[in-house]
This record gives C-alpha cells, structure tokens and sequence, in this order.
C-alpha cells in the first residue's frame, strides 16, 4: 500500500472498530555522500519512513507504529494500539478537533542540482583542510540532504502534509602543531543546495580548530565566561527541556509554577518561530494539526510561556502553543521549532574565557536539576586581546544561576539546525582545570 | 500472521547479480523486522504504551575499499533492484562486468549459499508472548515500590523495552545467516526531592532474554538501587575539582575505558589513523594487571548476537593480553584496509546504518587485589562508585565523564557522597596509571552511539584503582 491508501485503510479500521484515530506519516528521502583522501568513500542514498497510528478508546490513549505497509501489519498495529490503550488507568486523553490544512511544500527545488555539483562540495572542501599544513587527517568530510513528507488526518477532521528538507555539508579534521593534536567539526545547512558555501564552511573548520593548537591547561577558578554561539546551543539544547509543558506536567521542570517570574538577566529574550523561512525547524503546523505560530518563551528575563500540545495545555489550563511532536515511532510530546536567544547590541572582550566547544554534554548536563560540568575548549582572553587556547578543564554551574549572570550578547544569531543564539557573555562562572 | 522468511533467495540472487555486473565487488543484502514494545509509568500511572514494526533491507556495495549503501522499507523485488540500480548510477561506474559464475543463465538464483541459521544459545527461558502487557505492568510497579527507599523521593519512572529482531544477512561470496535476537530491558528513574534539590538515581539492567529478566533482576531490588542513589546524590555535597587518585567502581564503571580505550581499538578509527592507538600491535599499552576482552558469546549477554551484522559468528576477542595490544575490533572493510582477520565485529543499529567494527560485550577481567586494598593509601581521592555517561574523541583520546554516584576517599576511608564529579583525561594516559584491578568483575547493559547507530553492549570491570585523574568538579 502507498502511505495515502495506508492511511485511508487506517482511518477506516479505527471507525469500524468504534475508536478516534489520528495518523502521523513520514516518508523521506535521503543521500548523503562522504569524502576521505580524495575519493568519495561512503554515498548512502535512502527511502524510508513509516505510519504511526495513536488512538482513543474512552478517555484512553494508545500507540503503534509500522515501517511495513502490508494489511496484516497495519491491522497488528491498530489492534495493539487499542490493546495499549486499554491498559491506560487515566481517562483524560483526547484527539483534538482538527480542521483541513491542506499541503504545503517549504522545500520546493531547494534540493535540484545535478549529483556532480554535490559530489563537488566535500571532493572541494576535503581539499581546501588538507593545504593547511597543520593539517594531520580529514577524518571525512560530506554533503547530505533530506526531502521529507509529512501526513497528518484524524477521524476527528484533521487532514493535511507538507514537504520539508534541507542540505549539508560538514567536515571533521584532525589538526596538529607537531606536538598536540586537535579535532573539531563543522557544518553548514540550507534550504536550498545552492546556498551553500563548501569553500567557507571548509576554512571555517580550519580557522576553528586550528586556534586549539599550543593550547594551554586552564587553572581552576572563576573567570568571566564568552560563550560562541555553537557552545550556548548546546547549553540550550539541553535547557530548553525546562520550557516543555510536559516536563512542567510531569513534574521535571525547575520552572514549573514559575511563569510571570524574574528568571534570567534583562537581556535573556528565547523566542521559538515556526514561521522563519530559512528556519530549518519550520513548519506550518504540528504533530495534531495545530497551526504553528511565532511564541516569546522568555522576554527581558521574564518566563512568559511554556511550549505545548493540546493535551499538556488543557492539564495546566494554558493555551495550545502548537508545539505537538511526534515521529511516527513516538508518542506525543512537544518540542521546538527554530527555538533562538536574541541578539542585543555587543560584547567588548575584557578579560575571561571564550568557550568555544563543549564536550559530553549529554553526560554532564542534567536538564532536571539544571547543574552542569561539562568538559570544554576555550581560548583565554585578557585585556580584551585573545592571548592562547586553553584545555582540559571543565566548566560547572546551574542553568538558571548562568541565565541570571548573562551581562551581554552579540549583535548576530549564528544557527546550528533549528537553534540559535548569539555570542552570550556570563559575568562569572567556574572553570575547574589543573 | 507474519512471513516466515524475511527475503527469498531468488530475489537476493537478482539483486546481487545486477550489482556485480554493475560493477562491485561484492554485495550484502541485510533484512530485519523488528517487533518492538514499550511500556512507561510515572508515579504509578502508564504514560507510554508502544508498539511497532521496524522493516526494512540495507544493500551494501563494495568497490574495492569503497562502499555504497542503500535502504528501504519496501522489500518487493522491483523495490531492491531500483535502490541497487539507484546506487550503481551514483557510483558511475557501470562497466558491465560478466558476472556469470554467480547467477545462473537465466540470472537468476544459483548463488550456492551457505545457510546458517541461529542455534538459539540466547533464546528465551520465559518467551515474551507467555504473559500479558498487564503481568509486565505490575512487575514495574514492584520496581517502583522499591524504589521508594524514603520520603523524599517524590518521582519514580519505571520501563520495560522489548524487541524481537529477525535478521538475514546475505552476501555475495554466500553467506546466508539467519539470526533471531531478542532484547528485554528495565529501567527505573527516582527522583529525591528537597526543598532546594532535585537529583536522580537510574538503574536499567538488560539481557538477551525473554521475561525471565525478573528473575535475574528483581524489579524490587532494581527500584532499590535507583532509589539509593537519588537519596546519596540528594544528600551530596558539589565534588571538588583537581587531580587525584581515583578508584572507580565495578560494573558500569567499565564504561570509562569503553569509551577510552574500547573506541580506540575499533578498526573504524584504527584505518583511518585517526585512533592515538594505530599500529600497536604487540605493543605495551597498558599497565601489567589489563587483560581487556571484547567478547561476542556470553550467554544471555546485552551485546551478545550469534552472528555479527555482516553474517559472521560471534566470537571471543582478547583486546589487550597483560598490557600488551593483541586484537583490534575488526569488521570486513577494517579488514580490507588493515589486513587484520574480522573479529565479528560488524554491527549496525538497524538497517538505516552500513555496518562498522564496534564492541560486543567488553570488560576489563579480574584483578587480584582485594577490594579494600585498592583504597588503603589513599590520602586524599574521589571513589566513583557508579560511573554515568560519557564520550572520547578518538583522534587525542580525550574523554569525559560524569558519575552516577561517587564519594570522596580520605585517609584510606570512604567519606562523604559527592555529585557533580567529571573524569577529564585521555585514555592511553589512563590506562597505563591503572596500578590495581580487584577481583569482584561485574557487566552492566548499556546503549552504545558510533557511527552505525546506537546498538546495545555490555560494558564490566572489577573495582580498580587509578593513581591519578583530572576531576572536574564545582566546589
């Protein structure tokens, strides 16, 4: 069966069986090509994609999912998805109301080029590493790309897809000063193919890791920290679990019961836009149907908003955010969709630490509690001029206690996927090395 | 209700017929369909209820060292011929090769496979299908109420993974393995609450086994262990930073020198050149006590599968022999690059991923220093009783880690709970400062990421004791 006979076969089952049913499903295609010593090494080109079903049976919810269209694996996921759903003790669950969303392609040709010009992009970016003499191994570098489709119906009148996909190129090298070796990645992502700039995402690298080299131990102590923006994403990658209504719901969020509150410094502005039009996390609705629209999380330190589905919003009795998520293999959850720090008006260099990488993060920092100690690369700084990369050394503190001490931002967004920050400038943080 | 075969010889044959005539050297076709369940509670409430179907076919081509891979879950005989087709035009190198010898006249069939099939060393004691969803909630709910350890933990999440994977790999010099994996998992997360704090503690044992994971792990005593340990993190002071000495904790501990040492020897990076630990064959890198094995046939174990993803069969690999390099990790393409024979390493999450060399159940083997001996002499160091995540850039060896639950060792004695305690170091560094290994060796399950996807393994270690660490920590 296609995805659209599958869903249609879906929808029907669950009416005949008595049950609100609501159908997510992708379908994606992808290729991506890898580079090392002058040749293309890996090309991994793929169709997949699946169908999830979620149903409701009394205030009952339940999930299955299948990457196999035959009827008998559909009727085994609509039975155990029912099955699922009748062990639930709660009763409050609901698909909500949906309406006609149509399809929308946000990719369009973005993708179009010949396999030549993307085979050329890590061939030339391979090259431009390897002339810088400090340059020990190009661990690979590569061009990659997704084109995506989205379904969404319900038997409760949800019906609607779109077409989404983006572009990469990205390398990883290992550098060297005849002593010490340093590794660092890089990437760039588009919309569209010929947006990208193999030759600049390639010196970028270069210039990156390269400033590791002759790096210094840190001494233990508190120092004013600048962090790029690849670092803070990080950080934020990790924090922004605390916006999520369902962590809020579920009782794992620091924030919980903390909205209208003083939370970081004047200068902390996260906003969350759907609507961006290079923003790789666009999207013109969400996991149920609900349209998605530009919400200010965090404005001038204030909390203002959580993010939310349907479900997590009618439990704490706040507004449907439209930040549903789920994959055809998950449950419903909610997430981000360009989720960014806003920029201000600078940061001057006093004396401190740039920290420029971060390492392990899903190790040593817990979203729960908000502490993180987490390994870092960095580059002293004092009176205002850069003076040597330090290393081995870990910075440590709290999310929140960081959010209150941000005394500045720079003036430009730099994006890592779907997030975004500025540079951020921390008063004072610790830093425990040698 | 399903197929009993995931793919016919007929349609391999097809396939692997267009790919050498196309041009590659060799083909390998890998098929799964994974039945997967799920179920989670929060606080003695279902929050997940799971299931599905993972399917799909992962073709690999090789041109020489060079390889191409394709996938899809559309397993039909047009489906595989268009992504084979697919990817013989984007290697561009169609010179039409006689591949007669392979396939019969009519090009069909006639590759003499081999056929191997499962002899079931893991199969299930319990089968998975011999109690309801509802028997396997109430099991949690034990693991839940013995997590409860005070009043302070204010949270708990339990959870009960299962997969049963069919697998077929197929290859091109006629291979054909058939293998029936199954994985059961349980997890519990409690969460201390205090008026300031919240900290976790976390315990997720898992096995190639049906239902009688119970009896293995208790679900009670799994809770407890969880429980204990949000109670010791709650009560935890901020861990000092600096360099000490540090005697790190059986079990899990083993994931320290699963990440530092462990990636390192994987031919994936060893190939390349890109592992500090290339070319040390024979070498003394290790201090004397390391004997370090990767082992692929531990009954019952969480990284244990009779035949790797490339169709070989599991086997034993001494790693490091009394400190002295023996074995890499060898899949077929670390294999064509560095001359080393495979060690039935090829793995793969799944059939999105080509496979690569990776670890199986790995640990480092028992010592003979009594467990109290290892922290006599110590003035002043850090015990990292239960090891947390962590990760390693194979090309410095640099790696991190954080700790579950750790303590802090004065005078010889094991004193006050700490949290927040790294271990920043490099592993070819670490492992020669191993200066004792007791003899109390124990595994621990854990998910590992690389290259081809997140696939389990067992990490295991006797307490030892390392003379010196740089501890990252914020007091």
């Amino acid at each position: 069966m296609t995805f659209e006979e599958a869903k249609n076969y879906l929808l029907e089952q669950a009416r005949n069986a008595k049950v609100e049913a609501e159908i997510l499903a992708t379908e994606t295609r992808e290729l991506s090509l890898s580079v090392f010593e002058g040749k293309l090494e890996d090309i991994t080109s793929a169709v997949k994609g699946g169908i999830g079903i979620r149903v409701e049976v009394g205030g009952k919810i339940g999930y299955a999912s299948s990457e196999e269209r035959s009827q008998e694996a559909l009727d085994w996921m609509l039975q155990e998805a029912i099955e699922n759903a009748n062990l639930q003790t709660t009763t409050d669950g609901f698909i909500p109301t949906g309406s006609a969303l149509g399809r929308q392609d946000l990719l369009d040709e973005g993708l179009s080029g010949d396999l030549a010009q993307k085979r050329a992009m890590p061939l030339e970016m391979e090259k431009i590493i390897r002339a810088d003499k400090r340059t020990d191994q190009v661990d690979s570098t590569g061009y990659s790309e997704y084109d995506s489709e989205v379904l969404v119906a319900s038997t409760k009148g949800s019906s609607g897809g779109y077409r989404t996909g983006a572009a990469y190129v990205m390398g990883h090298v290992i550098m060297t000063d005849g002593t010490l070796k340093k590794s660092g990645w890089h990437y760039e992502a588009k919309r569209e193919v010929n947006a990208l700039e193999p030759g600049q995402t390639a010196l970028e690298l270069v210039k990156k890791t390269a400033r590791h080299l002759g790096a210094k131990p840190l001494k233990t102590g508190k120092y004013r920290a600048y962090f790029e923006p690849k670092a803070f994403i990080g950080l934020l990658s990790v924090f922004g679990e605390m916006l999520s209504g369902k962590n809020v719901l579920e009782g794992q969020s620091k924030l919980a019961n903390r909205l209208g509150s003083k939370i970081g410094s004047d200068l902390v502005t996260l906003v969350d836009d759907p609507m961006l039009a290079d923003g790789l996390g666009s999207q013109p609705f969400d996991a149920e149907g609900t349209i998605s629209q530009r919400l200010v999380l965090i404005e001038n330190g204030v909390l203002k908003s959580y993010i939310h589905n349907s479900y997590t919003a009618k439990k704490l009795a706040m507004n449907n955010t439209a930040h549903a998520s789920r994959n055809y293999n998950t449950v419903l959850s909610v997430d981000f969709s360009n989720l960014f720090l806003e920029p201000s008006t600078g940061v001057t260099l006093t004396d401190g630490i740039i920290v420029t990488d971060l390492m392990g993060l899903h190790a040593g920092a817990n979203s729960i509690s908000g502490e993180f100690s987490v390994q870092a690369l960095g580059i002293k700084v004092e009176g205002g001029e850069t003076l040597h990369a330090v290393e081995n050394f870990a910075i440590a503190g709290e999310w929140l206690e960081l959010l209150q001490n941000i005394v500045g931002l720079g003036e430009t967004l730099e994006w890592q996927g779907s997030l975004g920050s500025p540079l951020v400038e921390v008063a004072e943080l610790s830093f425990a090395g040698a | 209700m399903l197929p009993e075969t995931l793919l016919s010889e007929t349609i391999v044959s097809e396939v692997f017929a267009k790919a050498l005539s196309g041009g590659a050297d060799f083909a390998e076709v890998y098929v799964e369909r994974n039945r997967t369940r799920l179920v989670r509670l929060l606080s003695g409430e279902l929050k997940e209820a799971t299931s599905g179907i993972r399917y799909g076919a992962g073709l690999r081509l090789f041109y020489g060292v060079d390889i191409v891979y394709a996938y899809t879950n559309d397993l039909t005989a047009e489906s595989l011929l268009d992504i084979c087709d697919t990817l013989l035009k984007l290697k561009g190198q169609t010179r039409n090769v006689d591949a007669k010898g392979r396939v019969d006249d009519k090009g069909k069939g006639g590759l003499d496979f081999r056929k191997a099939v499962a002899k079931g060393l893991h199969a299930p004691r319990i089968a998975l299908s011999s109690k309801d969803k509802r028997y396997r909630l109430e099991r949690l709910l034990e693991a839940e109420a013995g997590a409860k350890v005070a009043a302070e933990i204010k949270q708990v999440e339990t959870f009960l993974s299962e997969g049963e994977k069919d697998v077929l790999v197929a290859n091109s010099e006629g291979v054909w393995a058939e293998d029936k994996r199954i994985r059961t998992r349980m997890g519990v997360t409690a969460i201390a609450q205090s008026d300031t704090d919240m900290q976790t503690g976390r315990n997720f044992p898992g096995l190639s086994c049906g239902l009688e994971l119970f009896d293995k792990f208790p679900p009670a005593e799994v809770g407890r262990k969880a429980g204990e340990q949000a109670m010791t993190n709650l009560r935890a002071e901020l861990a000092p930073a600096g360099t000490m000495p540090v005697v790190v904790g059986n079990a899990f501990g083993g994931v320290l020198f699963h990440e530092a040492l462990g990636h390192l020897l994987e031919t994936t990076s060893v190939a390349k050149r890109t592992s500090v630990l290339t070319d040390k064959l024979g070498e003394k890198i290790a201090s004397d006590c390391v004997t370090y094995i990767d082992e692929g046939t531990t009954p019952y174990g969480w990284g244990s599968q009779e035949f790797d993803d490339e169709g070989m069969p599991s086997e034993h690999t001494t790693l490091i022999d009394k400190g002295v390099l023996k074995r890499y990790m060898v899949d077929r393409l670390g294999e064509m690059k560095t001359g080393y024979p495979r060690t039935g390493s090829g793995r793969r999450q799944d059939y999105t991923f080509a496979p690569t060399s990776r670890m199986r159940n790995t640990y480092i083997a028992k010592g003979n220093t009594p467990k109290e001996k290892l922290f006599e002499g110590i003035e002043f160091g850090l015990y990292a009783a239960v090891m947390g995540g962590g990760q390693v850039s194979p090309g410095s060896g640099d790696y991190n880690f954080g700790t579950n639950e750790a303590y802090m060792i004065r005078h010889g004695k094991i004193e006050e709970a700490v949290r927040g305690a790294m271990l920043l170091g490099k592993g070819p560094d670490s492992i020669q400062k191993i200066v004792a290994i007791s003899d109390d060796l124990e595994t621990a399950s854990g998910m590992c990421g690389s290259q081809s996807g997140s696939i389990p393994t067992e990490v295991g270690q006797p307490h030892l004791l390392i003379s010196e660490i740089v501890v990252g920590g914020r007091a």
